[in-house]
């Protein structure tokens, strides 16, 4: 089946990760802030912010040898988020804490959407070929002109007829 | 050369290969049997070509490859092109694309058709009295028909007043109405051969379940249902019943799979013997010579054709009858580990284990003019001469050509500027000499901010919800990659200590046959070849060369792009499967012939016919994969 264990509900896996997910969230919350702050300049820059963020987050750790995977996802800026795998509800980023999935190993990519108040959605995706972490940058509305792909619409064409009444007058009666 | 050991049936080891003697298997120490020169032909569905199979490092650890388990799942009908387990009973059908189904799922369509009853009830006279059957639109059935009634009446009367008892008589009364009749009775055979076609694709299995089919028209329904039985079949016709799809429904279903046995058995034999002349430089004049150690010329072979045969002999498979004997004498569980010894015919004496092979790609007729004026009306840009590559040998002081395969160069593209709109810009082919250093396995190709939206896009089922995602099938890794399922990165060798210059093109496996083989087919600026000669080539050339594993190359890509005030992110762990060629090897890119006006290339942004831009062009993008590459498909495109 497809269905996703939700382990972050695992409060024993918790524990085991508690130590090395928050270093590694202050870390990536620490590396993610900086570029955040100072990428707002254009959409090259977004972009760049975009790829520091998942080269520094995505950075595998050496396979082990177990039938599951742990996915790590979080938001960046750190904002609560629900996390939906097509129709389904995988649950929520506690922020500023991470959720983690637990997968069967190499069963195949997710495609997840992640919903946070405030901000766009963000579609991405985990994959279960080893343990990895997702860190997801978060965009408001009014901020989208620094994601790449946004285009400005261009200005009507000037009216050669401004100011000229849109009906044609009727000619005076004689 | 003695045989080896013949142990008695039917207890075999994994470390054992079956052998055919007088029709009768037995086995053997497998590796007893390479030591005595025969050849081990592996048979499991397991099997993976040499770039995808378990390699391990100078130290002995396994290196894994990441797509090892999505082509092995997509080979064997168990996993789709994104590694998620495939619905029970859906097919993958991906021999057209590189990926030839496992021996496994032979047997099952051999045994399946053996005992399938549906073909009896097609009328195969009228199938093969068809050569193609004409593509009539959805919309435009009934004027046809019309127009078919019409040309009846039309006729009838005619036979009736010229007292003709057939229209065939008519013909040859009156031949003036010769063309008439004879439009007339292909309208009337096709429309019969439609008919049981439709049958015949119901027979296969084709239809996609829930797809709505009206009876006698060609919609999106028998559309679908034409191409998997084209991709079953490895026939690339695009989706139209032309000759090769007409003569295959023509044929009797284990026909059919008989022939798709025996290119399965080719890739595995191919793979065994590490060869690549496949009979693609031969011409009408015949096959060309070298000359061999003796002085005397020697004629080059098709070594694909003929060991595939000799192996087919040898195993008491060359015709369907052993075939379909061979799976009902094996259960599907020997296909977990089965392997087959034979004895092939010696190899040319130019093989060893260091060839001095090279590539030359010729660009064929090349124009740079813009292909339209400011109305945007298009203007033809011919070529007689086609790109073509080449894999050449050295070998006692002469260059021998092993292989030529048609493949494409690059031309005018759409392409994303930095103002959110697509323009069109010249991808051209880089001339001169380069080396590929590296050959990349299940390669990735990073999209450059190039890359118009619409083409990273791509709707998809995710856990029950049709919904956008990004279309990881154009990234990769995977058969439908822009880079295919392997490519070489030509690169011009850094000198002084400096890195090789990557201009981001590549020689590599492609599943967009129509860029490689139509007439205005181009690339941007790669050098495509269909998938399972990419495979066999670049196999071939790590046989046959000095080179180290690298193994996964692990990165962390991530890039967002907005879509509709969706954000979607472009998420890439790997680069793909490295193998470094050292030496690395030679590539000579010829110019060709420009043809036209223009005898260099623009280099700017050309807006696009009839869009209407904000304000002049931007400057272009100069990023390592933007500058070639392979790119997103334009529109028209499949």
């Amino acid at each position: 089946m497809r269905t996703p264990v939700q382990s972050a509900i695992s409060k024993r896996w918790l524990l085991r990760t508690s130590r090395l997910a928050l270093a590694t969230a202050a870390l990536l919350f620490a590396v993610s802030m900086t570029a955040w702050a100072a990428g707002k300049q254009g959409k090259d820059a977004a972009a760049k912010s975009s790829d520091e963020a998942g080269k520094t987050a995505d950075g595998e750790m050496p396979p082990a040898k177990t039938d599951t995977v742990h996915v790590t996802i979080q938001t960046v800026p750190p904002r609560k988020a629900q996390v939906k795998w097509g129709k389904k509800n995988i649950g929520p980023i506690p922020a500023p804490r991470a959720l983690v999935l637990e997968r069967p190993r190499d069963s195949g990519p997710l495609d997840l959407t992640i919903h946070a108040s405030g901000f766009l959605p963000v579609h991405t995706r985990a994959y279960t070929f080893t343990d990895s972490r997702v860190a997801v940058k978060l965009t408001p509305p009014a901020e989208k002109n620094t994601l790449f792909g946004y285009r400005e619409e261009p200005a009507p064409p000037p009216n050669p007829d401004a100011g000229a009444p849109t009906t044609v007058p009727e000619p005076p009666r004689p | 050369m003695q045989a080896p050991a013949v142990a008695p049936e039917p207890a075999h080891t994994d470390n054992q290969a079956f052998v055919v003697h007088d029709g009768k298997e037995s086995w053997v120490d497998a590796e007893a049997a390479a030591r005595s020169g025969y050849t081990i032909i592996d048979f499991s569905d397991d099997w993976t070509p040499f770039i995808f199979a378990e390699q391990s490092g100078p130290d002995g650890i396994v290196m894994h490859n990441r797509y090892r388990r999505v082509f092995l799942g997509l080979a064997n009908d168990t996993l789709d092109e994104d590694g998620e387990p495939l619905p029970a009973g859906e097919k993958n059908y991906l021999e057209l694309y590189g990926i030839p189904p496992s021996f496994g799922v032979l047997r099952a369509r051999f045994l399946a058709n053996e005992q399938q009853t549906c073909h009896a009830t097609i009328n195969q006279e009228k199938l093969e009295e068809v050569e193609t059957i004409a593509y009539v639109a959805p919309e435009k059935m009934k004027s046809e028909a019309e127009r078919t009634a019409r040309l009846h009446r039309e006729l009838e009367d005619a036979r009736k007043k010229n007292s003709a008892a057939t229209l065939a008589e008519l013909a040859q009364k009156e031949t003036s109405f010769a063309l008439k009749v004879k439009a007339y009775e292909r309208r009337v055979a096709e429309k019969a051969a439609m008919a049981e076609v439709e049958k015949r694709l119901a027979c296969e299995g084709v239809f996609k379940h829930g797809g709505k089919h009206a009876t006698g028209v060609y919609d999106d329904a028998m559309r679908l249902a034409v191409r998997r039985f084209q991709q079953k079949n490895m026939i690339y016709e695009a989706n139209y019943l032309r000759s090769k799809t007409m003569d295959a429904l023509a044929l009797p279903p284990l026909a059919n799979d008989y022939q798709a046995f025996m290119r399965v058995l080719r890739e595995r034999v191919v793979s065994a013997a590490g060869v690549v002349e496949d009979g693609s430089v031969e011409s009408k004049a015949g096959a060309p010579t070298y000359t061999g150690k003796s002085g005397k010329p020697v004629a080059l072979r098709n070594l694909v054709d003929e060991l595939t045969k000799s192996a087919a002999e040898q195993l008491g498979l060359s015709t369907q009858e052993g075939a379909l004997a061979f799976f009902k004498h094996h259960p599907a569980a020997d296909f977990r580990r089965l392997r087959a010894a034979v004895k092939l015919p010696t190899l040319p004496e130019y093989y060893a284990p260091d060839m001095d092979l090279s590539i030359v790609i010729d660009r064929g007729d090349v124009w740079y003019d813009l292909p339209w004026d400011a109305s945007g009306v298009r203007h033809p840009q011919p070529r007689k001469h086609y790109p073509s590559f080449h894999l050449y040998l050295k070998y006692n002081n002469q260059r021998i050509l092993l292989a030529r395969w048609r493949t494409t160069v690059g031309g005018w593209r759409a392409e994303q500027a930095t103002d959110g709109y697509e323009y069109f810009r010249y991808k051209g082919s880089d001339v001169g000499p380069r080396v590929i250093r590296n050959i990349v396995a299940g390669p990735v190709w990073i999209a450059p901010e190039s890359t118009p939206i619409r083409s990273l896009l791509k709707m998809k089922d995710v856990a029950g919800s049709w919904q956008r995602v990004v279309n990881y099938d154009e990234l990769g890794p995977g058969y439908l990659s822009a880079y295919g399922l392997v490519a070489g990165y030509f690169v011009q060798p850094g000198k002084n200590g400096k890195a090789d210059w990557d201009n981001g093109i590549r020689a590599h496996g492609s599943s967009d046959y129509l860029s490689i083989y139509s007439s205005e087919g181009y690339s941007h600026g790669c050098h495509r070849l269909p998938n399972h000669l990419a495979i066999r080539l670049y196999s071939f050339i790590l046989h046959h060369r000095p080179m180290r594993i690298l193994g996964d190359q692990g990165m962390g890509f991530a890039r967002q792009f907005l879509a509709s005030d969706d954000v979607f992110e472009i998420r890439l762990p790997s680069r793909g499967y490295s193998y470094q060629l050292e030496p690395p090897l030679p590539v000579e890119v010829l110019e060709g012939d420009i043809k036209g006006t223009l005898k260099t290339p623009v280099l700017t942004y050309v807006p696009k016919p009839g869009i209407k831009y904000p304000g002049p062009p931007p400057a272009v993008r100069n990023s390592d994969e933007g500058r070639a590459g392979a790119g997103a498909k334009t529109e028209g495109e499949e």
